[in-house]
């Protein structure tokens, strides 16, 4: 069956009036207002709950809510100013005792209040929008109680005082104070701000400004902030205690403020502990502790970086410039691993791996490395000694932290390709002395280098390594090829090196004594009989010997010598004296090279092979030479004259360098041509920003550098300036 | 005529005399640039039914008047020749404006087309018109634009045969020459600077800026933009005057 019309079930009131006694309103108030004041009154146990609600019901619902609620708040209102004026007369320490009392019973009775008139809180109060009854007492208490004259005052400041003893080291009665500040919640968070917080924090700003000042006054940097740290965590505590939650975040902000940020500049600044003194004892608690507390403040962490990047940069400033240090290269670059060392360190364990700290590191090391232009130069020479001598016994690991530490440095440098042409120099005397100790360890940093900047740079030393395997190949070939000869007359070990590959040395070919001659020529011509349309020349600057010596008391020595000291030595077979220029004229040695054999073979110690009339120690033509009869040495072999690394002289330094500036020009110019040919019309300063940036992985161009080249190009007519606006230039196709 | 006044008939005058025209046609040229002598010679000469017609004989007398015996060409002793019949110095700028006009490809010669050519273009065929004309040309160096052609042109003309640069002798002596006509007050310090820090040729990229340089920098250097793109040599000539203390930069 269809149901559609909806049936409204309607309950209607009774239709009769039931009129009530007129007095019947006021005689159920009266009952009322007697539980009330029996409630107050510490007598609630004698009332019926039941009865007291019914009765309350029915004010209500007989329309005299409004008179059972105004009856409520005079009632209540006349029992708080009883109390009001109790609490008034409690003297001294158990003001807030009472307080607190007289809070708990208020709220007890509240209750049972609200539930009595339940009915009324649901019915009349809804309706009429009146406060609910619960919150009426307590806005009644709070207006007749907390903000009475006579307490409002008198409780501030009670409570603060407590806080200041707490401060001071006395213990205080944690669990009222808990109270009081509950109370003053639960009365309305702008209560608690108003009566409480808000002055709280102002003393406490006074407080802390004071007490700071007095630190600052007699504590070093490392105590201070010990102090700083220890008032921060009782506040935070203290919070946590006894005040609201919300407070934590305004009080601490308070102590930073006065304890920290407003003497920051003068902490990190102090003499003999600041944060300078930090840093170079590796203070790391103490730099821990000044971290986590200058975290809290706007720009405080900014001080410590900028700070720390300062004396860093003044620091590696002294290192690198110090003239003492740049005597030993080596040295030199170890006490700036040593820096780097020290620094990741610090960040890593106090600054908490900060990255901007780590940015503020990486551009000092950045800064400063780049202000010593030989730099490069010492950095290779490091590697040299590390591939060198000291890789024996050393496992594999190490050396390759040690590789990446100087991987590290490298990427530093702003001109990397200088590193790279004292590199190859000191990679090629490695190869040819035969010093190389690891083959695996050149190899590995020539792949660190080669990720680092791209193949070009390391296509050459390859062809260095594969030159040496060639020629052991080559030796091989040569002595099977020579047979029955091969037992006789000297035992001659060449290396073919590819020009091109290796670092060009100037050489002049100077004469070679006839013993070994003849092995010599067989060996060129065996080679150019296996490889046709080549051309071979003697690198005699860059060779080494070994001659069996006697000498005239019978002593036999071995020794090892360059090529040229072996020409030199071969001339007293024949012999007994001759002088510089005789040398000089029979070896056709340069005369440079020549002085500096010839005061390696006569005047250093223990290697004097040769005497030399006068004894002194520079060489003049017509010095006289012969060999030294009388020389002993305990060592069998002896090793006169290197060709080991060592740091340039000036003038050889001049010369790399120029040379490095030529090679960069034809870099500089193919990047133009590059950005122009993207660009096809662009003005000079974007010209100079993209070369210098594709630039950067090698070395950073000078901008005259970079101007003078475009001023080529435009003789060399590949670019030309626009006409209508002399700034812009065009690519000439 | 007597309806023009004083200055505008002596106009009329000089006009006729220069470009060897009409009354008729000179009133009409110097009414039509506002009576500007300068602009109506532009308007005459550029008007090509107004030209004059050369005689192609007297031209080739000319020519061979001044040309070298043994080469189709004129040479030094030709152009002293000729400037001895102009009566003008040869190292007077008025023969540069010439060379301009005949798009002389080098100093002190001229081909036969570039002497027939130009002569024809100036539309003159005699000693007497080319004398004439000398004023008028002289004139044209005080035209900016024209200035500019005259001396960007006069790199091309004064370097040496298959060489890219000037060399810096004849470079100085050009721009004291050219700067005479267009005072420069820095001219001096330039060539001072060249002489002590360059030493070396002029590339014509540094030839033609610099005259950008004197027309756009003041005399303070308190526009010079480093960031200007001018060629190196005038950086560095900038660091010299402030170097010297010729010139007080403003710090900024």
């Amino acid at each position: 069956m269809s149901a559609q019309r909806k049936r409204n079930f309607k309950i209607e009131a009774f239709k009769h009036r039931v009129d009530l006694d007129p007095k019947y309103a006021e005689k159920t108030w009266k009952v009322l207002e007697h539980a009330i004041h029996e409630i107050y009154n510490h007598n609630a146990s004698g009332l019926s709950f039941e009865e007291l609600y019914r009765n309350a019901y029915n004010m209500v619902l007989h329309k005299h809510g409004e008179k059972l609620y105004s009856g409520l708040v005079t009632t209540m209102t006349w029992h708080l100013k009883e109390i009001s004026q109790s609490i008034e007369a409690v003297q001294g320490d158990l003001f807030l005792e009472e307080l607190n009392r007289k809070w708990g019973e208020h709220t007890k009775a509240l209750q049972m209040i609200r539930d009595i008139l339940m009915y009324m809180d649901r019915t009349f109060i809804t309706s009429s929008r009146k406060t609910p009854v619960y919150e009426l007492g307590l806005n009644l208490w709070r207006d007749n109680i907390i903000r009475s004259s006579k307490i409002q005052d008198r409780q501030l400041n009670t409570i603060l005082e407590l806080i200041h003893k707490e401060r001071t080291g006395e213990v205080i009665n944690r669990g009222l104070m808990r109270n009081i500040t509950k109370m003053l919640m639960d009365l309305g968070s702008s209560v608690y701000q108003e009566d409480f917080e808000k002055p709280f924090l102002d003393v406490s700003a006074s407080f802390y400004s004071g007490e700071s000042q007095q630190f600052i006054e007699c504590c070093n940097c490392g105590e201070y902030l010990k102090k700083a740290e220890r008032r921060l965590n009782e506040e935070m505590e203290r919070v946590s205690q006894y005040l609201d939650t919300k407070t934590e975040p305004k009080i601490t902000c308070v102590v930073e403020k006065e304890m920290i940020a407003n003497h920051m500049k003068q902490l990190v600044h102090m003499e003999n502990s600041g944060l300078v003194n930090m840093l170079i004892d590796d203070r790391f608690e103490d730099l821990i502790r000044m971290y986590n507390l200058f975290q809290r403040v706007t720009e405080g962490l900014r001080l410590i970086r900028d700070l720390m990047t300062s004396h860093l940069r003044e620091t590696g400033k002294q290192l690198v410039t110090d003239p003492e240090r740049l005597k030993d290269p080596v040295d030199f670059v170890q006490r700036l691993l040593n820096e780097k060392d020290k620094y990741d360190k610090i960040i890593a364990a106090a600054f908490n791996n900060d990255k901007s700290f780590q940015n503020a590191l990486n551009s000092s090391f950045e800064y400063f490395i780049n202000l010593n232009s030989r730099s490069p130069e010492f950095i290779s020479l490091y590697v040299n000694d590390k591939l060198h001598k000291n890789l024996k016994g050393v496992s594999e690991e190490d050396v390759e932290i040690v590789l990446d530490k100087v991987m590290m440095l490298f990427r530093y440098l702003q001109e990397k390709d200088i590193f790279e042409k004292y590199y190859k120099q000191h990679l090629a005397k490695r190869l040819l002395s035969g010093k190389i100790v690891s083959d695996d360890a050149e190899r590995n940093l020539i792949v660190k280098l080669k990720t680092e900047c791209g193949y070009q740079f390391t296509s050459k030393l390859e062809g260095m390594f594969t030159d040496m395997k060639t020629s052991q190949d080559t030796m091989q070939g040569f002595y099977a090829s020579q047979g029955f000869e091969a037992g006789e007359g000297p035992t001659l070990v060449v290396q073919v090196l590819t020009t091109g590959s290796w670092p060009t040395q100037p050489s002049a070919a100077c004469n070679l004594p006839a013993e070994i001659l003849g092995v010599c020529d067989k060996f060129r011509a065996y080679y150019l009989g296996t490889h046709s349309g080549r051309r071979l020349t003697w690198q005699t600057n860059m060779g080494t010997a070994d001659l069996k010596a006697t000498f005239a008391k019978g002593q036999k020595h071995e020794l090892n010598v360059s090529t040229y000291q072996m020409c030199i030595l071969m001339l007293f077979n024949s012999v007994d004296r001759l002088s510089c220029k005789e040398i000089e004229q029979a070896t056709a040695i340069p005369s440079q090279d020549l002085k500096r054999c010839l005061q390696s073979l006569a005047c250093v110690l223990g290697k004097n092979v040769l005497r030399k009339v006068p004894m002194s120690k520079d060489i003049a033509e017509d010095d006289i030479f012969s060999i030294n009869d009388k020389f002993m040495s305990k060592f069998f072999k002896i090793k006169i004259g290197t060709v080991t690394a060592q740091k340039e002289s000036e003038p050889e330094k001049q010369e790399t360098r120029q040379q490095v500036e030529e090679d960069r020009k034809p870099q500089i110019e193919a990047a133009i041509i590059r950005v122009m040919k993207a660009r096809r019309v662009t003005g000079y300063n974007s010209i100079v920003m993209e070369v210098t940036k594709q630039l950067q992985p090698r070395f950073l161009p000078n901008p005259v550098m970079i101007k003078k080249r475009i001023e080529s190009l435009i003789e060399r007519e590949f670019l030309e300036r626009d006409e209508d606006d002399r700034k812009l230039y065009r690519y000439l196709a | 005529m007597h309806k023009l006044g004083r200055g505008h008939r002596d106009k009329v005058q000089q006009f006729m005399a220069i470009t060897g025209s009409s009354e008729k046609a000179a009133v009409q040229a110097l009414k039509a640039s506002d009576w500007h002598l300068e602009g109506a010679f532009d308007i005459f000469y550029s008007q090509p039914h107004i030209r004059t017609v050369t005689d192609s004989r007297h031209l080739e007398e000319l020519y061979n008047r001044y040309k070298d015996p043994y080469v189709d060409m004129i040479l030094v002793d030709g152009i002293t020749l000729l400037c001895n019949d102009l009566q003008v110095d040869p190292q007077d700028i008025v023969m540069l404006v010439v060379s301009w006009h005949m798009k002389a490809a080098t100093m002190c010669e001229f081909s036969r087309q570039e002497f027939i050519g130009g002569l024809q273009y100036l539309g003159i065929d005699t000693i007497e018109k080319f004398r004439d004309k000398l004023s008028y040309m002289r004139s044209e160096l005080k035209d900016e634009q024209k200035f500019r052609e005259i001396y960007n042109f006069a790199f091309g003309w004064a370097k040496e045969k298959g060489q890219k640069s000037l060399a810096l002798d004849t470079a100085i002596g050009m721009w004291q020459l050219l700067f005479a006509e267009r005072h420069w007050p820095l001219v001096d310090h330039w060539c001072q600077f060249l002489q002590v820090r360059h030493n070396k040729a002029i590339s014509r990229d540094t030839w033609s800026q610099l005259l950008e340089f004197a027309k756009t920098v003041d005399l303070q250097l308190s526009n010079y933009d480093e960031e200007g793109a001018w060629p190196y040599l005038i950086d560095e000539f900038v660091e010299y005057l402030t170097e010297n203390g010729i010139v007080q930069r403003p710090q900024n």
